[in-house]
């Protein structure tokens, strides 16, 4: 590859890095395990940049680039199943990272943050990924869309039930206590 | 408008993708519904919740140098291609008749394939320093804490310096082998970069001078000898910065060395 492609591909990839890294940590909930999907989604990502310049949406590489670390970790989950659903929540991690984001918040929002840790965490991995790229990445439903592989209407009603037993289990949660 | 269709419809209206006509019908029966309208609220407050509670993260530094050094990797490496130090440049140009001196007087002994194979070598070394795990065996960013860690490990006490008031903050060190030896490899930062730097005693008399600089794949590799180490920085950070850190670090050597060799003999 020439060196000013390579430029290219990184000028308009490597911004999108952090949003990459939220969607398979929350797709994998291991930090480990998301490096090495990250690194080998923007490794496939490099390797097919032609066909994506093709599309000539060159203002679009997120999306593009959050539906192939999507793909990565599908196929990495596959390939670990076992590991996968044996994997602790990290919840150290997780806390460090909102710790980061919004110091204020740390000593009153412990328990709320993670009662909904554990509510998205129940979430199938489908319904997971559709409410981290609506409410954390802020992509549209024709993103969400393009990325998942699913029709508009899917992606509408699968942020629908998620977010209803998102409250159903929030609820139960309440009245629990 | 049934609950039924309002439940179909309101998380596309509360995301903004439904048509305008819908989202009209939609908030008139909201204003006409109190559940519905409560609905919507709960609707909007776990949204916010999310947003707050559950945040986008920031990939760690670590990767963001892995990824780089993967993609220049498989793009395809270059060949290390040696600059000439700025020293060794006016000297030449000073002396341009005289073609028998040599360039700069590093290559004392050291042949340029050996300075290859070692440029490769360190080069290595750092991008497997930034796989996750690997990039330290000591983290402090005390001075006092990273020093006497090598005792026993190495048969050299390197310097250690604290250059956080310079924007060089020490993140740690760890044992490294290099040119056939255990070498010392300190890791300092700027803002999200990482720099190792390798040293080692230096065999051969001393070179004075300005480090010799390479490129290679994206990172920068600066070389020189102290009186008493050889020293190897490479990092990412852009050429005049490392070269600002490349100083410090010459500076604190000549510092701590200075006084003890001008102490005159008993």
């Amino acid at each position: 590859m020439e060196p000013s492609e390579l430029e290219r591909f990184e000028a308009i990839v490597l911004p999108h890095l952090d949003a990459a890294y939220t969607l398979a940590r929350y797709l994998t909930r291991n930090d480990h395990d998301a490096q090495d999907i990250v690194q080998d989604a923007y490794l496939r990502a490099l390797k097919y940049f032609g066909g994506f310049r093709g599309q000539g949406s060159a203002g679009d590489g997120r999306a593009w680039l959050l539906a192939i670390v999507r793909n990565t970790a599908h196929t990495w989950r596959r390939r670990h199943r076992g590991d996968a659903l044996t994997t602790e929540f990290d919840e150290k991690v997780h806390s460090d990272a909102v710790a980061e984001a919004n110091p204020a918040t740390v000593l009153d929002g412990d328990s709320a943050r993670e009662t909904l840790y554990q509510a998205l965490d129940r979430l199938g991995p489908e319904f997971r990924e559709v409410i981290v790229l609506r409410e954390l990445e802020g992509l549209s439903y024709k993103e969400i869309g393009d990325v998942t592989g699913v029709p508009i209407g899917t992606v509408m009603s699968r942020l629908a039930r998620a977010r209803r037993r998102l409250q159903e289990t929030l609820r139960n949660r309440e009245e629990g206590e | 408008m049934t609950h039924r269709e309002l439940e179909l419809q309101l998380d596309a209206y509360v995301d903004g993708e439904l048509a305008p006509e819908d989202a009209r019908e939609l908030e008139a029966h909201l204003s006409a519904c109190g559940d519905c309208a409560r609905l919507h609220e709960a609707r909007v407050a776990l949204s916010a919740a999310i947003r707050e509670q559950v945040p986008a993260l920031h990939a760690p530094d670590a990767l963001r140098q892995r990824v780089r050094a993967t993609l220049r990797d498989a793009a395809g490496t270059t060949r290390v291609r040696w600059g000439l130090p700025a020293v060794a440049t006016r000297w030449l140009a000073l002396a341009a008749s005289l073609a028998t001196v040599a360039v700069g007087g590093w290559r004392l002994g050291v042949s340029r394939a050996d300075e290859d194979a070692l440029a490769g070598q360190v080069l290595a070394s750092h991008v497997r320093s930034l796989m996750p795990g690997h990039l330290t065996d000591v983290v402090s960013s005390d001075q006092h804490t990273v020093k006497p860690w090598f005792n026993g490990k190495l048969d050299f006490s390197p310097p250690v310096y604290d250059f956080a008031g310079r924007g060089f903050p020490l993140v740690g060190g760890r044992l490294d082998y290099v040119g056939g030896r255990p070498v010392a490899a300190l890791v300092y930062g700027r803002r999200q970069h990482l720099i190792n730097v390798f040293l080692w005693p230096a065999t051969r008399g001393s070179v004075g001078g300005g480090p010799r600089v390479a490129t290679q794949q994206g990172y920068h590799l600066l070389q020189w000898t102290s009186p008493e180490y050889a020293y190897w920085i490479v990092s990412d950070l852009g050429l005049a910065e490392l070269r600002g850190f490349a100083q410090l670090l010459q500076q604190a050597d000549s510092t701590v060395a200075g006084p003890a060799a001008a102490r005159p003999l008993p």
